[in-house]
């Protein structure tokens, strides 16, 4: 199912398939540089309560976005046995 | 003497290694305006290096004002004949992080012709889980040498001198020509493809940060550690540093007591006294509070908390267009402005760091508690309401101290909303490091830095407005009578600027003074009034003041004057400092003259309709 990075909750897994075009150039490139490249695997660690910034894991860095960043990274929810 | 570069992205542990490679040789240059700093060192096995550390980025590719600072620097330094040699810090638990900046630093260092020695930091973390990092392979796809650290240990130290004396032979197939021209984009796929590669994976790394983030974010035992944690910093500011605050005043007034009485001329005498050590006093007195809060925020930094609390306070502060990481500042502010913006240090986005200077010094910093205290005894009455649960005074108090952190918070709500310059800005994507034992010596000498920076940098300003205002209120008549001084004969001319507050210019030059420090203006109103020790005796000041022909109107209007006016020499003097921006602090004197006085004019013409 494809959805974007901030849709995710606390325990989900996905694959980053790319960025809208809403997202600027230069954030784009940020998040390339932090890991989140397209074919990336990415995990929501944790999703707080009003509408805090979540908290995703990256290989074995961990971030945290707001939604203002991660609604504009598209993902590709992955399968429970992916 | 040759210089060596130390480069590498943040939360690599850069820090340590500086301070294990030059012990406590080294000096720091700070770059105005931003939130670089630069420091230079001297390695003691290396007499003829001086090592100098640049501060932690993530990309060449600047996308910020600071970032394109630091960027430039390094840039520049490549450029330097005296460069002999680049370290770039890797952290080796989390590769995938720092691998493409440190392709995209061999590259330029290819480009200037200098070698650069790879620093795979945090070894004995990988150790510790019994990981490992293939060092040589991975320095034959780098084409660069590598070798394994340990920071926090100091193992690996001596190979890394090793490889600075050149003892260290590159095999003759590390051609850096190859990778001079490669593009971001190939280093970017290069750098992914490296991190798969050599990148440990599995949880073990993190096990311990998801159990720790577990509890510090969750929403019942993360609220109550944030709210524990945040008023342990306020009591370091508040109460901790007081004891040392105290002690430099003792200091400085048994120095005077001591001084003083042995210059003959009364002039000198009297400049000595109110205007060297009252001088010098009024700015040494800050520096407990600088140096604490630098010691307890550089704890919650190396900690790995600073990020999780910043993490908390991002969407309710994101109303006002500020970031999570405005809120301890903020907060410092409730106690002190100064300590508070160098705190702001700590917010990378120069934009939301901007908002954040303009909102700290609305919040109700206790030297504006004596103003307060004075003219709500004054004016408010001392009964209770509802059997005692409401006391007038004490809601009063609450209701000034809320309203300068509503204005501090509309301030920012609406320049942020205003104004569109989003290229200063920087996206909300804040790496959480793992939680780690922070190490003592690299903070206390961050805290040593700060301090001296403020002694040295804003205390000559301070100084120097000091002397001019002990001048105005000296002379002509030599101290005899503040109401015919300069002081108040400029407290005359400027009465009709204050009789729309139905203030006469007795206030008008407590005011005045109270620019030194606002607390000055309770003391100057005792003197006015002739009263001794006004300042640590408020009572007899304030049957004065009742039984004066102010009326409850004024005294309000005061207060509102005092939450929002920015009539501090000592905040104005670091804003500019380190904003880099005199023409800032003096924008935001009178932007917030201008705002306390149409405020404070309103406040009083509308309690007249209704009194």
């Amino acid at each position: 199912m494809n959805t974007n990075l901030w849709s995710l909750k606390s325990g989900d897994r996905c694959e980053i398939v790319g960025y809208d075009d809403a997202l600027d150039e230069k954030y784009r490139i940020r998040l390339m540089e932090f890991g989140f490249h397209p074919g990336e695997s990415v995990s929501c660690l944790q999703s707080l309560a009003f509408g805090a910034p979540k908290v995703y894991r990256v290989s074995n860095t961990v971030f945290s976005l707001d939604d203002e960043v991660a609604s504009h990274v598209l993902v590709r929810i992955a399968t429970p046995h992916e | 003497m040759s210089k060596v570069l130390l480069i590498g992205s943040p939360n690599s542990g850069k820090s340590l290694l500086f301070n294990r490679l030059t012990g406590l040789h080294h000096k720091v240059a700070n770059f105005p305006g931003i939130t670089v700093d630069v420091s230079t060192g001297r390695v003691p096995d290396l007499p003829d290096v001086e090592l100098i550390d640049f501060p932690g980025t993530y990309s060449l590719q600047a996308i910020s004002a600071d970032e394109r600072v630091a960027v430039d620097y390094f840039e520049r330094s490549l450029d330097d004949p005296d460069v002999s040699h680049v370290l770039c810090v890797v952290d080796a638990t989390r590769l995938e992080k720092s691998l493409y900046f440190t392709l995209q630093v061999i590259r330029e260092s290819a480009r200037h012709g200098k070698p650069v020695t790879v620093l795979a930091n945090m070894m004995d973390v990988l150790e510790s889980h019994k990981l490992s990092l293939d060092v040589e392979q991975l320095a034959v796809e780098l084409q660069a040498p590598v070798v394994p650290v340990s920071g926090r240990s100091g193992k690996g130290i001596d190979r890394v001198i090793a490889a600075l004396r050149g003892d260290m032979v590159l095999p003759q197939t590390w051609a850096t020509e190859r990778s001079v021209d490669v593009p971001d984009e190939q280093l970017r796929v290069k750098a992914h493809k490296l991190a798969q590669r050599f990148g440990t994976s599995g949880d073990v790394l993190i096990r311990n940060q998801t159990r720790l983030d577990g509890i510090f974010l969750h929403s019942v035992t993360g609220g109550f550690a944030f709210f524990f944690i945040m008023y342990l910093l306020f009591q370091s500011i508040f109460t901790w540093a007081a004891p040392l605050m105290d002690a430099v005043e003792t200091v400085l007034g048994v120095a005077a007591d001591w001084i003083v009485p042995k210059i003959g001329n009364q002039t000198a005498r009297d400049f000595t006294a109110d205007a060297l050590f009252g001088g010098v006093g009024a700015f040494l007195v800050f520096v407990p509070q600088i140096f604490i809060l630098t010691f307890v925020i550089g704890l919650l930094e190396d900690s790995g908390y600073m990020a999780r609390a910043a993490l908390i306070c991002h969407k309710p502060l994101r109303l006002f267009g500020l970031t999570g990481k405005s809120f301890i500042p903020m907060l410092s502010g409730v106690a002190c402005a100064i300590p508070a913006i160098y705190a702001a240090r700590a917010i990378d986005s120069p934009r939301k760091r901007l908002l954040t200077y303009m909102a700290i010094p609305l919040m109700p910093c206790s030297a504006r508690l004596p103003v307060y205290t004075l003219l709500i005894a004054a004016f408010i009455p001392a009964s209770t309401a509802l059997g005692g649960l409401v006391g007038w005074q004490g809601l009063a108090m609450f209701m000034i101290y809320f309203f300068g952190m509503f204005c501090g918070l509309l301030v920012t709500a609406l320049v942020s909303r205003t104004s569109k310059d989003h290229h200063s800005d920087l996206p909300f994507v804040l790496e959480l490091p793992p939680y780690r034992l922070p190490s003592l010596k690299p903070l206390l000498r961050t805290c040593w830095n700060r301090s001296k920076h403020f002694v040295t940098k804003a205390g000559k300003i301070i100084f120097a407005v000091t002397v001019g205002v002990w001048v105005l209120g000296y002379f002509p008549n030599f101290g005899a009578d503040l109401g015919t001084s300069w002081l108040g004969y400029l407290g005359h001319i400027i009465e009709p600027l204050f009789a729309p507050l139905g203030l006469d210019w007795r206030y008008g030059v407590a005011i005045l003074s109270s620019f030194l420090a606002r607390e000055v203006f309770v003391g100057t109103l005792g003197t006015i009034f002739g009263i001794e020790s006004a300042d640590e005796q408020m009572a007899p000041l304030v049957q004065h003041i009742q039984n004066s022909d102010m009326t409850l109107g004024s005294g309000i209007a005061l207060l509102v004057f005092f939450a929002i006016a920015l009539q501090c020499i000592s905040t104005l003097a670091i804003l500019a400092k380190e904003s880099g921006s005199s023409s800032l602090a003096v924008k935001m004197f009178a932007g917030y003259f201008l705002f306390a006085y149409a405020a404070a004019v309103a406040v009083y013409q509308l309690t007249n309709l209704f009194t």
